[in-house]
């Protein structure tokens, strides 16, 4: 993967008369994992969604190693290596696990980023070798989660946006799951911004995090002094 | 039995053409969700186009292929000016669009080639075969038609299950916004989807057409028994278009020839209304209502 710095500045998305993300300022390293942590409803999906051209902001900008990718579409944002791994992990449940992957591969070629290919993928994910020709709506949440990573690999990307990774999924997926990551991006230097709602997880595995509240950010620091602090842990991360 | 020989082979050689127009339909339901109405009246257009070059001297395989490319640019430039606009509003919004683009076309053939009933000519014989001094209404005409749809669809097939293309189309059509994450220019996507339906619907037209009368309303019953067998195959199906096409040629064929020919449309519309009482989703259509 290329590493590609991700700068966001007073992003503002509004979804009507709703302020979803509210001039938020974000700056997300390569080989470093940003935690994007709060409650429910506090504009953590409309961050990403924002960054990656699915809606459109009504104020600041989105760059991307310097270059303003604001109001791109969300196919050339993907284009230019920002992976969004969205929300309900975004498996194509009609196509087959190889062909969830062979699209990923599609953009990576597209890119000319090949450093990962399938053979790669399925060593990495065995479960996902076994139902390699099986429709995707068999797999388990764990193995979907397997699956859009591997996909959004081998698109080989800068920057890699999940959402919730950990919904729904056992601890000890989860656990093997933010390992993989985390090795990930020590090895290659991809540039990774982590949506949680799980922070204690999130924070285990992050350099540095923001913690948003009704679309504003009201904390910023790095990964290990967010998780000392108490009291900001007990109002907005419910630990 | 021999009549029964008879009616079941050129049930089978309408069925090919309502298939193939079905399937059209459903090319373009599976990729922008839209009932195209005005499908027929695209292929009426292009099958006028043929006949201008037929009737100036050539062939009728530079007529065919003339046609069907005219169809690839036509339903382009459709859904990227016309259609466009109202994909992803209010679906009576685009309701609305195809059937005006259907009167439009009407009219427009109208203007520019006359009403007049003309003849299209067949590239194959239309005489039946004779077995022994059994007569079979089965015409190498009739066998043209069908190795022609067949032909099509296993190209559709080979284009969507093998190629990196097809893939992109499936998954622009399954999923826009994960699609467009993965860098599928689902814009281009529709369009194409658009532009071989349109060559599929121009195909129905220029097969139907072939020895027989040709004026700006032709296609109506093909229109009609094509929309009737693209919901009884499932409109999401298209190997239901295909199951559903030739069960409704069989079908319109048996009223026609057992019970009369005043009772094939009744026969259609009572078709219709059972599949939606019934079955409304169609026999192959994978779910029977869509969360929105």
């Amino acid at each position: 993967m290329s590493t590609g710095s991700l700068e966001v500045r007073g992003l503002t998305t509004s979804y009507g008369a709703v302020v979803a993300v509210d001039e938020v300022d974000l700056v997300a390293e390569p080989g470093r994992i940003t935690a994007v942590l709060g409650a429910n409803g506090a504009g953590k999906t409309t961050l990403l969604r924002t960054i990656s051209g699915l809606v459109r902001p009504s104020a600041g900008q989105v760059l991307l190693d310097g270059a303003d990718l604001t109001r791109t579409r969300a196919e050339e944002i993907a284009r230019a290596g920002i992976a969004h791994v969205p929300e309900g992990r975004g498996v194509i449940t009609e196509l087959t696990v190889e062909e969830n992957l062979r699209l990923g591969a599609l953009l990576g070629a597209a890119r000319r980023r090949t450093e990962h290919g399938l053979a790669e993928v399925y060593e990495m994910f065995p479960p996902l070798a076994e139902r390699r020709r099986q429709d995707a709506h068999v797999l388990s949440g764990g193995e979907r989660q397997m699956l859009v990573i591997g996909r959004a690999l081998l698109t080989g990307p800068s920057v890699l946006l999940l959402d919730e990774p950990s919904l729904g999924l056992a601890p000890r997926i989860v656990a093997q799951i933010f390992a993989l990551l985390r090795g990930l991006v020590d090895a290659e230097g991809t540039t990774v911004l982590l949506v949680e709602q799980n922070a204690r997880s999130a924070l285990s595995i992050a350099d540095a995090g923001i913690v948003l509240n009704l679309g504003r950010v009201v904390a910023r620091d790095d990964a290990a002094t967010l998780a000392a602090d108490d009291a900001l842990r007990h109002a907005y991360l419910g630990f | 039995m021999q009549q029964f020989l008879n009616v079941t082979l050129t049930g089978l050689g309408q069925g090919a053409v309502y298939a193939a127009f079905a399937l059209a339909l459903v090319l373009i339901w599976r990729s922008t969700r839209i009932v195209n109405f005005a499908q027929g009246a695209m292929g009426m257009f292009t099958t006028y186009l043929a006949l201008t070059l037929i009737e100036a001297g050539q062939s009728y395989w530079v007529g065919l292929v003339v046609a069907l490319v005219a169809g690839l640019v036509l339903g382009a430039v459709i859904e990227r000016l016309v259609i466009r606009p109202v994909e992803g509003g209010p679906e009576l919004n685009a309701v609305i669009v195809t059937l005006g683009l259907f009167v439009a076309l009407q009219a427009l053939a109208a203007i520019l080639f006359g009403s007049t009933f003309r003849s299209f000519p067949a590239p194959f014989d239309l005489r039946g075969f004779t077995v022994g001094d059994v007569n079979i209404a089965f015409t190498a005409n009739s066998i043209y038609v069908i190795a022609a749809v067949v032909v099509v669809m296993l190209a559709l097939v080979a284009l969507f299950r093998f190629t990196d293309l097809g893939l992109q189309m499936r998954a622009a059509a399954f999923s826009q916004e994960v699609s467009r994450l993965l860098g599928v220019r689902v814009g281009r996507m529709l369009t194409l989807g658009w532009a071989l339906a349109a060559v599929v619907g121009s195909l129905s037209g220029l097969l139907i057409a072939g020895g027989s009368l040709v004026f700006p309303a032709y296609m109506d019953a093909v229109i009609v028994y094509g929309f009737v067998a693209a919901v009884l195959g499932g409109l999401d199906s298209p190997g239901g278009a295909v199951v559903g096409g030739l069960t409704i040629g069989l079908l319109l064929s048996y009223v026609s020839g057992y019970l009369g020919s005043e009772l094939v449309a009744l026969a259609a519309l009572a078709t219709l209304v059972a599949v939606l009482l019934v079955r409304p989703q169609g026999l192959f259509a994978s779910t029977a209502a869509r969360r929105v």
